[in-house]
């Protein structure tokens, strides 16, 4: 999953980007409005996290010329906008404005990181953060994954690739779109670099677990 | 509770006087109205009296019979011709103490004597007649009454008064004579008494109406002049309730009410105004004091989340570290602040060179503006001025800050001088300039031309409202004129004479 974050305080984004890498995002950084809408526009992000105060152009501006954008997957990228602004007007405007949640100066991470999940959990669609596939349950919230009682180990780039296959389950998955979403864009993506994750989770899951559609990309099949 | 209302109180009080006045008019209306009846009842009875006295014809047939007016005649001496004034002395015998009693006009019924015999039928039958008028006379033992007088009339008491007196439905005249004779007059005033009555009755009904007439609109007078009250109240209310933006609504502005109105109405506007300015400034304060507070936060649970090595904890300590002096910083200068704005801030009242101020502030930022590439000019004139020279190198200092920050390339200058008995320092830069609408406004607390402009920079937003604070306090005064990405020249003048 991949994440942009913009914010001018240089601390704060800089300890968001630590606690969010922790957590096994690919996260990208803006300092400013123009920064983060040109990349918000660029790349594909499975979140965004934007301050509202931002030099340039602020966040309502920056979130308004998401919302209006011509490629419906950018239009439609979930936004947790961050504000130092409490009062319920403010609230209002920004969820009125488009954004998708709304978390107040200051906030605990624990709280962020949990919004997050869920916020990238609704725009998959998927309501339960526990997801059962054949005998292997993956709780998204623990980032595990079991067979029956049995925990298995995953690195965090192989549970990364898990969880963004296994929230479009039954779709075909591009390697472009998991170039995108699993590395952030500092990481220099060698082509070959996707299909050592996809071989040792296929040897972890079971060798049918991800299907190669040849010419297209990847896919877990629904049961 | 309910009594204690204006309205109430003006209305019982309306009411009070207006029975005051009606029973004044009334009982006077009344009175009159009684007192010349009785009046004419009394001349009536008067008339009578003398009449008894007055010689008649004797009735035609019968022998000449002295009438008692013919002996009064006698007794009391003056004839209808006789005044006041022509009665020197003539006696008419004594009184208790032998003294010898004297007629004078108007008092001779009084002071009658009625003739020794009597006849037996004394007056009675021939001056009985249709007008209603009796009359009885005591003599020793001896009574003679009109044929209509009333049975119950007892002979009066010597001592009781004498003159015309009300008995039940009788108004009569009682005489004593000084030989202790008794005469009384008297008719029936059972008429006027009903009358009386009636009078009365349609007085207190006229008065009635006019007193609920009166209390209407009394009520109708006070509601409409209480009405602009109740609207005051009304909204004075609403606004004790948090609505500041309510206001009285404005009927005649030239009654006194509308004065008051239209001043507490600009109250009011002032009350608001202040109010959300106070507002804003909490809005603000607390805004600038989250995000530090928020990088504290993040900052810590991130490097407790986990065992780190001994780099990222000091990593995480620096980021707290500057987030905590961006708050002292705020807290410092919003304490000046409020010092400034309660009078406390003491300031020194010294003479000093505001060129040498402007100096040692050059001195000071020297090293930033060289730093940031920038040229340094200055023209400094010696200037003496009185005052706190620390506070106003503080303002130098903070407009130096302010032209090296927002002066990407070009050059910073100084001027200091003396202009129209004024001490003045001016800095100019060639920097990026303030847009014309925000000019008027970035004297204002945590007014940021960009809104977040002067983060990074490690502003507060608070640096122009403490120089003006500074300067205000020194009676001086500080402007700043500017043109987007030409520059921008701040101006402060201190007065000479301290």
């Amino acid at each position: 999953m991949r994440l942009l974050i913009v914010e001018d305080e240089p601390d704060l984004l800089a300890g968001l980007a630590k606690a969010l890498r922790e957590e096994d995002y690919a996260v990208d950084t803006a300092e400013d409005g123009e920064d983060g809408l040109f990349k918000a526009t660029e790349a594909r992000y499975d979140a965004l996290i934007l301050d509202v105060m931002l030099p340039g152009i602020d966040g309502w501006k920056v979130l308004e010329k998401i919302r209006a954008h011509k490629n419906e997957e950018i239009r439609k990228t979930p936004v947790l906008m961050l504000t130092a602004r409490d009062r319920t007007a403010d609230r209002v405007r920004g969820l009125d404005t488009g954004a998708d949640d709304y978390l107040v100066k200051p906030f605990d991470l624990p709280e962020l990181l949990a919004r997050i999940r869920a916020l990238i959990r609704r725009s998959a669609g998927i309501a339960n953060p526990a997801i059962q596939i054949g005998d292997l349950s993956i709780d998204l919230r623990a980032r595990e994954v079991r067979r029956g009682k049995e925990n298995i180990p995953l690195t965090a780039r192989e549970y990364s690739l898990l969880e963004f296959l296994v929230t479009r389950q039954g779709e075909v998955v591009t390697r472009t779109t998991l170039y995108d979403h699993l590395f952030d864009e500092n990481e220099s993506s060698f082509s070959n670099l996707l299909d050592v994750h996809v071989s040792n989770l296929r040897k972890k899951l079971g060798a049918d677990f991800i299907t190669t559609r040849r010419g297209h990309g990847y896919c877990i099949e629904k049961a | 509770m309910i009594f204690r209302s204006i309205k109430w109180s003006l209305q019982l009080w309306h009411g009070i006087i207006l029975l005051l006045v009606l029973a004044g008019f009334g009982y006077t209306a009344f009175e009159l109205q009684r007192t010349r009846e009785l009046r004419r009842v009394d001349q009536e009875l008067q008339d009578r009296l003398a009449l008894i006295f007055t010689p008649r014809p004797r009735p035609a047939g019968e022998g000449r019979r002295p009438g008692l007016g013919e002996r009064a005649d006698e007794l009391i001496g003056p004839g209808p011709g006789r005044r006041e004034g022509n009665f020197p002395s003539e006696e008419f015998g004594t009184n208790q103490n032998r003294r010898p009693l004297r007629a004078r006009f108007g008092e001779r019924m009084r002071d009658l004597r009625l003739p020794e015999e009597l006849p037996p039928n004394f007056g009675a039958p021939d001056l009985a007649d249709e007008s209603g008028i009796y009359h009885v006379i005591w003599r020793r033992e001896q009574r003679m009454r009109s044929s209509d007088a009333p049975e119950d009339l007892e002979r009066p008491k010597t001592g009781d008064a004498v003159g015309p007196r009300t008995r039940g439905l009788y108004r009569e005249y009682v005489r004593f004579t000084p030989r202790g004779d008794v005469i009384v007059v008297g008719r029936s005033i059972a008429h006027e008494l009903a009358e009386f009555r009636k009078l009365s009755l349609l007085l207190l009904g006229t008065g009635a109406g006019i007193l609920a007439l009166g209390l209407v609109g009394g009520w109708f007078v006070a509601s409409r002049a209480m009405r602009p009250i109740e609207s005051i109240s009304s909204t004075a209310l609403k606004i004790a309730s948090g609505d500041l933006s309510q206001r009285i609504p404005q009927g005649e502005t030239e009654s006194e009410l509308g004065r008051v109105v239209s001043v507490l109405n600009s109250t009011f506007a002032r009350l608001e105004s202040a109010f959300t300015q106070q507002l804003r400034f909490t809005t603000d304060v607390s805004h600038e004091l989250r995000t530090p507070v928020a990088v504290i936060v993040s900052q810590t649970q991130l490097a407790l989340g986990r065992e780190r090595p001994a780099a990222e904890y000091r990593q995480t300590l620096e980021a707290c570290q500057r987030a905590a002096q961006r708050m002292r910083g705020l807290i410092e200068s919003l304490m000046q602040l409020a010092r400034l704005d309660g009078g406390q801030e003491h300031f020194e009242r010294k003479w000093f060179d505001l060129a040498r101020v402007a100096h040692d502030a050059l001195e000071l930022i020297e090293p930033l503006a060289h730093e940031r590439g920038l040229k340094l000019h200055t023209e400094l004139t010696t200037a003496q001025t009185q005052g706190d020279a620390e506070r106003i190198s503080q303002v130098i200092v903070n407009l130096l800050t302010n032209a090296i920050h927002y002066t990407p390339k070009g050059a910073i200058t100084v001027v200091t001088g003396v202009e129209n008995n004024f001490a003045v320092v001016r800095v100019n830069d060639t920097g990026i300039g303030i847009p014309p609408a925000d000019l008027p406004r970035i004297f204002d607390r945590f007014y940021r031309v960009e809104k977040s402009r002067s983060r990074e920079k490690g502003g507060s937003g608070l640096g122009l409202a403490i120089s003006k604070a500074i300067v205000t306090a020194h009676s001086g005064s500080i402007e700043a004129v500017s043109e987007v990405s030409r520059g921008t020249t701040v101006t402060v003048r201190l007065p000479i004479t301290g």
